[in-house]
């Protein structure tokens, strides 16, 4: 009886420490606050009348007073993560369906040259073009690149193909900054896309932004700072 | 030995099954991958009879020869140190079935090299085809494929013509990837810092996939795109659309 | 012409396999803490203890202070807090050397990575120092010899309980310390496994973000590899080794010791690196995306760095001890099966460990030094890495499958009474992989396009390794062959291993093909296939093994009905678990993924399912082991009826094991074959002589 009992509750106790630490792993997962884009009634497209949404994102090099960084998991995270560049205000991003879509990144930080110049240009967009500082282009000039915002494939095919690649452009060097190292005159970017039926997709930037190998590592790596879950419902 | 028998029949169907499994998406799509299905069937089949051999001898000693429980038996079983014609059977046997896959595997290994670069044309491609030649960049987490033959048109998808050999020139950016075109049965390593190579010759029309099988950080779960394969006629559309000027 | 029986034998129910002797001659014989040792004053005596063998007093070295020395006061505790002040002290050292905000070329910050690389220098050293580990060459250097006094302290001669929390060289308390420790890893890598399958289950939507996902995978490998390489050398390699082969302790008591404490240091070091990023990379952290990963990868490349170390010294231990100090008598055709599994898998492990710890401290040297050995932006090379991982990769799957299915094929014999089938096959099985495991490792690689024609003499090597595997399988069933089995809980793991051993063999034969594995590489197939062969086979014998041992090792007897309960759970679960998997993969999932195609959505879900049975199974199963552990039954000398040395000790077991050190006449697993010596035959022969006596007469 005294055996079938500790049977009973060592069975218990692991159970409990393995929902346990499955939930603190789960409270540590929790992703931004999705971002809605707002609609802002009918545009013209090639496929007809559709109903317009706007969405305002910006690329910042580090946090600041004014501009937080986003949550990390803990506080060794946070210092590993401190002074890397991250969007804001947040990465998980929700656009309607079978809608035509603008996203507004305004752009703070400098660049380098991309080493795949497949980024440099413009993919996925209405036109195949994205409107920099108002000038509408096809492409950035390789070396001026400062990150890219990159929609693609969630692994289900049941949903549709997308796949939008809009290169965002640097700040050049001599610009003016501000106390926190924010350009003063940030770079203005737009594109115009279409969605069609619903899906989820990722985003992430495909411009080595972050640090270690290939500078592919920190927030390259991580939700939240350089990419982010794209939900079109 | 009924037994055995029986469990040979019941395990047989598995041949089939696992091929089923691996045709739900459309496969197969190119003579290598049908030149794999079939090898996992011989496997099969060929396993199948050592495999009930083994399940049986495992459910007879439990159910076929006694058994007691409780406590400490009294009896001792009979003596069998060592049996030569069983032992010299099993050696046999499995030697035998060792080397016929070993066999079997290298010759296959062989034939698919060959096919993979072009030199066994598939059925219905005229002979003076040229391969085509496919770029394909890895870089985390997006498949980019670039044509040098056709004004180094590039895109994010991959668009094949029908019934033509194709090599993929595969490296990556920046760490290990796994080009594998489920499919069409292709698959090698993107590594950086040099240039693999594979090739196939695609046979069917349709949509298939290409997923990364190497663990490279954040998004390899999401490191897919689509394989389009297409009639020859489509194919040059396509490239003229992604603004090339060279088609085939 | 008869042979005079011998004067003593010390069992009664069934036929001896062995005879002991007293005498003078065997006194001289009696060696290495030597047979019927007395001390005048015994217990902890201090000085003016004097040493005697067989009533001759042995000289001894001078004594320094009380027995044992400084470890009278180390222990478990001081190791803990010297380890963690050490650890914390570090750190801060090295946080206080780096300049505030320095980076590396890559803009990485620097001052996190090296606080934590010290830090863990700093827990190795201070642990050590405190568990005693420096208390032999700090002696040697001091030339202060051990005296009989002292080695007596050091084995945990009447200290009771308090000789498992210390630096006990007794290999029966080390065997405990490895039970407790492995069972601990096993937890561990479980509670991964069942938050991996949780995330995979829920299809709809990510549970854990992606790098925690990478995190929680890569760690569960690990944790459990270095788990199963432990579970049966460690508990069941220390405690029962030495007395299967008439042993009085390993060859070097104070190594055993400390491979156990690098172990323990090794799994905090992993566990340490949870909270600093993970490892992002899987098990086998491929270069370069390892040089991407947050600090998390130092704690994995110095949890590896250490328990290369442990295993290495392990590895010489057992090799030594099986190689000299069998007993007198036991030539290599009567040495039992385990023994060989043991001493093969020590020999794969001391040569294959040093490329892996080889491989982590190159990498290790890229992060910190900023070497390029695996950088190709910097003249480096990926494949390098592969081959050095891999070189490792492979025996070391074997070094976990041979105890198991060694320790399955010593107590099949006990079970169906009757002897081994072709014990000279089992042997050549365990020669063959011990031989081959070290030519077959690049059929991981297979995939990489390093050397493409190196791929077909690599599916040569690959498959014709499976024949040896085959020869193990041979024995099992040649032993339950018409055999009765007597149906208790050690022998029906046997059913479970050689059913998941066959469909574990059959499906690594596809993988050995390169056509096949062009195709299966990185899916869930080999996920399938390498759980059916390590946890199927491996941890099912284990488990077998320990509920074989655990009579003799903690003297009560394992629950069998939860312990049942427990094993059949955990194999049902299993099937359903790993059958699904093969299906997931068949159709084309990649692994390592965590979201994934509708189309696997169902054999995922079948999969969730199995592994939280299997969860419930093992949890049972602890359950079963803690409960009988503190509240079973008491368990006589040999519950089993067995013949071999191990189970001619009394529970518990003394300090020296044997009073006199035995000598083996005969082969192992004479079951069913009458004994020479019997009493009964004997006096047959006598009449049957005195008959044809007559006759002539």
């Amino acid at each position: 009886m005294k055996r079938a009992l500790i049977t009973l509750v060592s069975v218990i106790v692991g159970v409990g420490i393995v929902v346990g630490v499955g939930y603190v792993a789960f409270v540590a997962s929790e992703e931004p606050a999705v971002i809605v884009a707002k609609p802002n009634g009918t545009m013209q497209t090639p496929k007809g009348e559709l109903p317009h949404a706007v969405l305002d994102l910006s690329v910042y090099p580090n946090s600041s007073k004014d501009v937080p960084a986003p949550k990390t998991a803990n506080a060794i995270q946070a210092n590993w993560l401190s002074g890397q560049p991250f969007y804001g205000p947040s990465t998980s991003i929700q656009v309607p369906a079978n809608s035509v879509v603008t996203i507004n990144f305004t752009q703070y930080d400098g660049g380098g040259t991309i080493y795949n110049d497949f980024f440099a240009r413009v993919h996925g967009s209405m036109d195949g073009t994205i409107s920099w500082n108002g000038k509408s282009v096809k492409s950035i000039p390789q070396d001026q690149m400062a990150h890219t915002f990159t929609v693609h494939q969630y692994p289900e095919s049941t949903q549709p193909y997308f796949f939008l690649s809009v290169p965002l452009p640097q700040n050049p060097p001599d610009a003016k900054t501000n106390k926190a190292g924010f350009a003063e005159q940030p770079q203005q970017i737009s594109v115009t896309f279409i969605t069609g039926e619903a899906g989820t997709y990722i985003w992430n930037c495909e411009f080595p932004c972050g640090d270690l190998y290939q500078e592919f590592g920190g927030p390259m790596q991580t939700r939240g700072w350089m990419a982010g879950t794209f939900e079109v419902v | 030995m009924i037994l055995f028998i029986v469990l040979w029949v019941a395990l047989s169907p598995l041949g089939w099954l696992v091929t089923d499994a691996m045709n739900m998406t459309g496969a197969p799509a190119s003579k290598v991958m049908e030149e794999i299905q079939q090898t996992i069937q011989v496997f099969t089949i060929v396993s199948m009879p050592l495999c009930a051999f083994v399940l049986a001898v495992l459910l007879y000693s439990l159910f076929g020869w006694k058994h007691v429980q409780g406590d400490r038996p009294k009896f001792e079983s009979p003596a069998i140190r060592t049996n030569r014609v069983g032992v010299g059977l099993w050696v046999g046997a499995t030697s035998v079935l060792a080397l016929f896959l070993v066999g079997w595997g290298l010759v296959e290994l062989a034939q698919i090299t060959a096919n993979a670069y072009g030199t066994i044309p598939s059925d219905e491609q005229p002979d003076d085809e040229k391969p085509l030649i496919v770029n394909v960049t890895g870089q985390q987490w997006v498949w980019t494929f670039e044509y040098p033959e056709h004004d180094r048109v590039t895109s994010a998808q991959l668009y094949l013509p029908v019934d033509r050999p194709v090599y993929f020139n595969v490296t990556s950016k920046d760490v290990i990837h796994n080009f594998w075109a489920v499919e069409l049965g292709v698959k090698i390593d993107a590594n950086p810092g040099a240039i693999t190579q594979t090739g196939v010759t695609p046979n069917k029309i349709g949509t298939f996939n290409v997923r990364c099988a190497e663990l490279c950080g954040l998004h390899h779960a999401y490191m897919q795109t689509k394989i389009r394969v297409v009639d020859n006629d489509d194919f040059n559309s396509w490239v003229r659309e992604m603004g090339g000027q060279k088609t085939s | 012409m008869t042979i005079a029986p011998p004067r003593t034998t010390r069992r009664s129910s069934t036929t001896s396999r062995t005879s002991s002797r007293t005498g003078s001659a065997d006194a001289a014989r009696a060696n290495r803490g030597g047979a019927g040792l007395k001390q005048d004053g015994g217990g902890r005596g201090g000085s003016g203890a004097v040493a005697r063998v067989f009533g001759n007093p042995v000289p001894q070295p001078p004594q320094h202070g009380k027995p044992g020395g400084l470890l009278r006061h180390l222990n478990l505790g001081t190791a803990l807090l010297l380890g963690s002040v050490m650890a914390l002290g570090f750190g801060y050292l090295a946080n206080r050397l780096t300049k505030s905000g320095a980076t590396d070329a890559t803009f990485a910050p620097l001052a996190p990575e090296y606080i934590y690389l010290a830090g863990l220098f700093g827990w190795t050293l201070g642990f050590s120092i405190g568990i005693g580990a420096f208390d032999g060459p700090v002696r040697w250097l001091l030339g202060r010899e051990l005296t009989h006094a002292d080695a007596e302290y050091l084995a945990g001669k009447n200290l009771g309980w308090q000789r498992y929390f210390k630096y006990t060289t007794d290999h029966k308390v080390v065997g405990i310390q490895y039970l407790v420790a492995a069972m601990v890893t096993l937890g561990f890598g479980g509670l991964l496994a069942m938050l991996i399958r949780t995330e995979l289950g829920v299809t709809w939507a990510e549970v854990f973000t992606p790098s925690i996902y990478n995190s929680i995978i890569g760690t569960h490998g690990i944790a459990m590899i270095i788990a199963m390489i432990v579970i049966v050398m460690g508990p069941v390699g220390n405690f029962i080794v030495p007395m299967m082969i008439g042993a009085r302790d390993m060859a070097f008591p104070r190594l055993n010791a400390l491979s156990l404490w690098l172990f323990v240091i090794a799994l905090v070091c992993l566990i340490s690196s949870l909270f600093v990023g993970g490892v992002q990379d899987g098990w086998s952290v491929y270069q370069p995306l390892a040089a991407q990963s947050p600090p998390g990868m130092l704690g994995y490349q110095m949890t590896i760095i250490i328990f290369a170390i442990s295993t290495g010294v392990a590895s010489v231990n057992l090799i030594v001890t099986i190689l000299l100090m069998r007993a007198k008598g036991m030539t290599w055709v009567r040495t039992p099966i385990f023994v060989y599994g043991v001493f093969g898998a020590a020999i794969m492990g001391l040569y294959a460990f040093p490329f892996y710890q080889y491989s982590q401290l190159l990498a290790m040297s890229d992060r910190i030094l900023d070497t390029s050995f695996f950088v190709p932006l910097q003249g480096g090379s990926v494949w390098l890495y592969e081959n050095l991982f891999w070189l490792l990769g492979h025996p070391e799957v074997y070094v976990i499958l041979l105890p198991s299915t060694a320790i399955m094929l010593e107590l099949m014999p006990v079970f169906y009474r009757k002897p081994l089938f072709s014990f000279n096959f089992a042997i050549a099985g365990i020669v063959g992989v011990v031989a081959l495991s070290g030519l077959v490792w690049a059929h991981h690689m297979y995939m990489t396009g390093w050397a493409p024609s190196a791929n077909y003499p690599f599916m040569l090597s690959t498959e014709l390794i499976s024949i040896p595997v085959g020869f193990l399988v041979l024995v099992a069933i040649g032993t339950m062959w018409r055999g009765t089995v007597w149906t208790r809980l050690p022998v029906m793991a046997i059913y479970a291993l050689v059913f998941n051993k066959i469909i574990g063999g059959i499906t690594g034969i596809y993988l050995s093909d390169v056509p096949v594995d062009q195709y299966m590489h990185g899916s869930m197939f080999v996920v399938a296939h390498f759980h059916y062969m390590l946890m199927g086979a491996g941890l099912f014998g284990a488990m077998g093994g320990i509920a074989y041992f655990f009579p003799k090792m903690t003297g009560r007897m394992l629950d069998e009905r939860a312990g049942s309960i427990g094993l059949w759970t955990a194999f049902a679960g299993f099937q359903l678990t790993f059958g699904s998997m093969f299906v997931a993969g068949l159709q084309g999932q990649p692994r390592r993924v965590l979201q994934f195609d509708d189309l696997f959505n169902i054999s995922n879900w079948l999969s969730t399912i199995g592994a939280f049975v299997i969860g419930l199974g093992m949890l049972i199963f602890m359950g079963a082991i803690i409960s009988s552990w503190i509240a079973g039954k008491k368990a006589p000398a040999n519950p089993w009826g067995s013949k071999s040395l191990e189970w001619q000790t009394p529970t518990p077991v003394p300090l020296e094991n044997f009073e006199v050190l035995p000598v083996v006449t005969s082969r192992p697993y004479d079951y069913g074959v009458p004994d020479p010596y019997d009493a009964k035959m004997l006096a047959d022969e006598k009449a049957r002589e005195k008959q044809t006596a007559k006759v002539a007469v």
